[in-house]
């Protein structure tokens, strides 16, 4: 039921309007639709669109819960208006098109993929805050969301988190399997809240990492399998390491980070108004957009259904093959990665300091310190499709993945900072703005994309499709032929042309398309 | 004076109830003390009253909800003393103490649906929203759950006037027990349901209410309803209108505005559509050879309308089972039922 006033007030008009279909339309169930929200009709909830929900408790949250007037997410349908501000001509632009506060919208797309967000800022600006309006989104009560938040602090141990053994247990047992463990009630909710995370003593986080990462819990050999769910944490100094440096396992397993934004002292007449009405904006959650278990399932299965279109992929693809390279790191041509220096605990400064030929300023992978993950990949695909969900999209636009790659890589692609490209000319706040580095990265790949003209004239594109149709029937004089084509378009590559992290990857593929083509003829031949 | 019961939970939640208030009062001006006091007082405690009587326990929930949609309406000037029009009042008055039980079991399903469909047919031109509330308020206390209430409401607000839902509340009429739609519909004595819901299917202006034996032909088009008025009457129609016919839908044009038109032998309702719903649209312009218009109004299968009275005839439309005619001195469209084969 909708209560009165603009803590309960939802948006009514279409949040992201698309065209209407069907006229003349007449369903006497609207008879109980009108100024009166509620819960009119058995089968609302089921008939709503999700997406549509979803954006409707966007709304929500911008409008009335949290004050965040970040619109940082940019979307554009024409040339924005853009403005220089001040001696360092600082852009600012005005989007054409419905644009997002990322401290709002990422945690909203986490809820409905069931992944992890990580808030980071300064104390007292919102972060436990957000998290807690997500478990009330998920129809727990403020009381019990409250309570079941895991607050982070040194002498934090692993009963505290997980649970204890029951004492009557402890001294009947004659097993281990005899000793029953009263679990912590959090572990059984669908969203996770753990505050100041990064004051988690280490060995305590390793048992936080296993149930992030695995989904259950373990104490004197007894499991608790724990539901699917969306996890939130917050960290006040999240480079800075907190009380204890975070355990790099389960800093990986975090899909998302988010910065609390400064507060806009233009705004502090909604704080004043929040002082006299003494409303806490967690407590008075309009129910129409909270989200029972089913409708997250749903909200995930439609997310999922979202199409990845090819062209978009293959940017992706593109940049993401930038950064693995290091050529010095090995001989064989597998492992010149940089996670084989990494491993191997190779100084990075000597290693960047041999000369590869290539132009480092150029470069994109020279301005960082790894390569990208598997688990990073599936976390950008996954969110790239949950904003084209809550942009009431069915297909992925490259607008989507540009916006949602820093937030996801934020923390999975380091920035080597003593890189020429940190040195150059107005490029000094991407030492300390990785959100805005990142989107320049993928910007600059795209602008590199374009200029190989890869859309149009993509030959080793071409070979992977060409084998993806299948090796059935295939001759071995076609076999023979492929392979040839193969070994020209290598030589053509690596003729006169430096190794960048696109070529090398390019170059393992069609090493790849050989194996597989060699191993039919192999076989062929054997029949 | 409230109820002690009603007075129980406004004092137990005093402190969440005013911070409600306040903010209602600021976000809408409409959101009057006094005028929600009467509210309170003269309105919403008849529900609690009459749920006090039959579930006690379900009060503080009602109570809290009452309150809750109450301050919404009042808000919006829908309810209590400064309100637009009575009905909502009037529905709550008398329809939610005939449902007691079932507003004690789901209020947060039966008020604001109450609520929200009484303001539709108070809204709806030509709509009966008392022949609503008299309806509910009798039938109410046959249904079983608030599943079922909602539905009655539904084909009620059908037989109210609400003729745009007719082919949904057919439907929805069909989940009722069979008596219970009957009575919805206000049918004869001793009618089956089967043979007044294919009727009612085929025939828009078949009157279950009626008799077969008063079913007589005429040789005269009898009138079924006139539709639309000038604007500057609280009409929709700036100028007379006309109609047209696409498929089995009525259009009619004012101006340069545009509506649907739907219409039985409940009501007829008039809706908005954008022009380019209409433009695109392949008009039926040319008429059946059975009709003809002519110095003395329109001839229909040999039964002649008059419409001296309304001016020249200037559009005629007709789908399988109506007429629509409009006249140069009218800003009403006359609407006919199609005649039986003589």
């Amino acid at each position: 039921m909708t209560r009165p006033g603009i803590f309960q007030r939802l948006s009514e008009a279409p949040t992201n309007p698309h065209t209407p279909v069907a006229a003349h339309t007449f369903d006497v169930a609207d008879l109980y639709r009108g100024p009166v929200g509620g819960d009119t009709t058995s089968s609302d909830g089921a008939r709503r669109p999700l997406d549509e929900k979803l954006r409707q408790a966007y709304f929500w949250i911008v409008n009335t819960a949290i004050i965040s007037p970040h619109y940082d997410v940019e979307y554009n349908d024409q040339p924005p208006a853009s403005f220089l501000v001040g001696d360092s001509q600082v852009r600012l632009t005005l989007p054409s098109a419905q644009s997002y506060s990322s401290f709002v919208l990422l945690p909203l797309l986490t809820f409905a993929t069931r992944r992890k967000c990580l808030f980071v800022g300064g104390p007292g600006r919102g972060k436990t805050a957000s998290a807690v309006l997500m478990g009330v989104l998920a129809g727990y009560p403020v009381r019990d969301v409250r309570r079941a938040m895991q607050h982070g602090h040194p002498q934090m141990t692993i009963a505290d988190l997980l649970g204890n053994p029951l004492p009557a247990d402890l001294v009947n047992a004659q097993r281990l399997d005899d000793i029953r463990i009263s679990w912590r009630k959090w572990l059984s909710m669908r969203v996770k809240i753990v505050d100041e995370y990064n004051r988690i003593p280490t060995r305590t986080q390793s048992a936080l990492l296993t149930v992030m990462g695995d989904n259950y819990a373990e104490v004197l050999d007894q499991i608790y399998e724990c539901p699917e769910s969306a996890w939130f944490l917050t960290a006040n100094d999240e480079q800075g390491g907190g009380t204890y440096q975070v355990i790099e396992a389960l800093r990986d397993r975090i899909d998302v980070v988010v910065q609390a934004l400064a507060f806009n002292s233009r705004f502090l007449g909604d704080l004043l108004t929040r002082v006299e009405e003494n409303i806490r904006p967690e407590e008075v959650v309009p129910r129409e957009i909270v989200f029972d278990e089913a409708e997250v399932d749903r909200l995930q299965d439609e997310i999922v259904s979202v199409e990845f279109p090819l062209d978009v992929r293959r940017r992706l693809e593109f940049f993401a093959s930038q950064f693995e390279l290091c050529e010095v790191a090995a001989e064989q041509f597998e492992y010149k990665t940089k996670d084989t220096a990494r491993l191997a605990g190779a100084d990075w400064h000597t290693l960047v300091a041999q000369d590869t030929g290539r132009d480092r300023l150029k470069d994109p992978g020279a301005q960082t310190k790894n390569g990208l993950s598997v688990r990073a990949l599936l976390t950008l695909l996954h969110y790239a499709k949950a904003m084209a969900y809550f942009r009431g999209n069915r297909v992925v636009d490259l607008e989507d993945v540009r916006q949602i790659l820093p937030f996801v890589l934020h923390d999975k692609l380091v920035p080597d900072t003593d890189a020429p490209f940190f040195d150059a000319p107005g490029h000094g706040a991407f030492r300390t703005d990785r959100i805005g580095w990142l989107r320049r990265l993928f910007d600059a790949s795209c602008a590199e994309y374009d200029r190989l003209d890869l859309d149009r004239d993509d030959p080793v594109g071409a070979l992977a499709a060409e084998f993806r149709l299948g090796l059935d029937g295939l001759t071995e004089r076609e076999v023979r032929l492929r392979l040839l084509k193969i070994e020209r378009l290598v030589t053509e590559n690596a003729k006169g042309r430096k190794l960048f992290g696109n070529l090398y990857d390019d170059l393992l593929s069609l090493k790849y398309l050989h194996q597989r083509y060699t191993n039919y003829l192999r076989w062929l031949k054997t029949r | 004076m409230v109820s002690d019961a009603f007075a129980a939970v406004l004092r137990a939640r005093r402190n969440e109830f005013n911070a409600r208030f306040a903010e209602a009062r600021r976000q809408n001006s409409g959101a009057e003390p006094v005028a929600f006091g009467a509210f309170l007082e003269t309105t919403a405690d008849v529900v609690v009253r009459a749920v006090d009587r039959v579930l006690p326990n379900c009060v503080p929930d009602v109570a809290a909800v009452a309150y809750e949609v109450g301050l919404q309406l009042v808000s919006h000037r829908l309810a209590g003393p400064g309100a637009r029009h009575g009905a909502l009042d009037e529905a709550w008055r008398r329809i939610l103490p005939a449902a007691a039980t079932l507003v004690a079991e789901a209020p947060r399903r039966v008020l604001p649906a109450m609520s929200n469909a009484a303001h539709h047919l108070a809204a709806a031109p030509g709509a009966r929203v008392s022949a609503w509330i008299e309806a509910l308020e009798r039938l109410a206390p046959r249904c079983p759950d608030a599943d079922t209430l909602l539905t009655l409401g539904q084909v009620a607000a059908w037989r109210a006037g609400l003729a745009h839902y007719r082919e949904s509340a057919l439907a929805a009429a069909d989940t009722l027990p069979e008596s219970l739609a009957l009575s919805a519909l206000d049918a004869v004595e001793g009618a089956c349901w089967p043979t007044i819901r294919a009727r009612l299917r085929a025939e828009p202006w078949f009157d279950p209410s009626r008799p077969v034996q008063e079913e007589r032909s005429s040789d005269a088009l009898s009138v079924a309803a006139t539709v639309g008025a000038f604007r500057g009457f609280g009409g929709l129609f700036t100028e007379p209108p006309r109609v047209r016919a696409v498929g089995e839908w009525l259009y009619v044009q004012s101006g340069d505005e545009f509506w649907v038109l739907t219409a039985d032998v409940f009501g007829a309702t008039l809706h908005r559509v954008p022009v380019d719903a209409v433009a695109s649209a392949s008009l039926r312009l040319d008429l059946p050879p059975e009709v003809k218009v002519t110095r003395r109004g329109v001839e229909w299968r040999k039964r002649v309308l008059d419409t001296r009275a309304f001016g020249d005839p200037i559009s005629v439309a007709t789908t399988s089972t109506t007429l629509a005619v409009s006249c140069s001195a009218s800003h009403h469209v006359i609407l006919l039922p199609r005649p039986p084969i003589s």
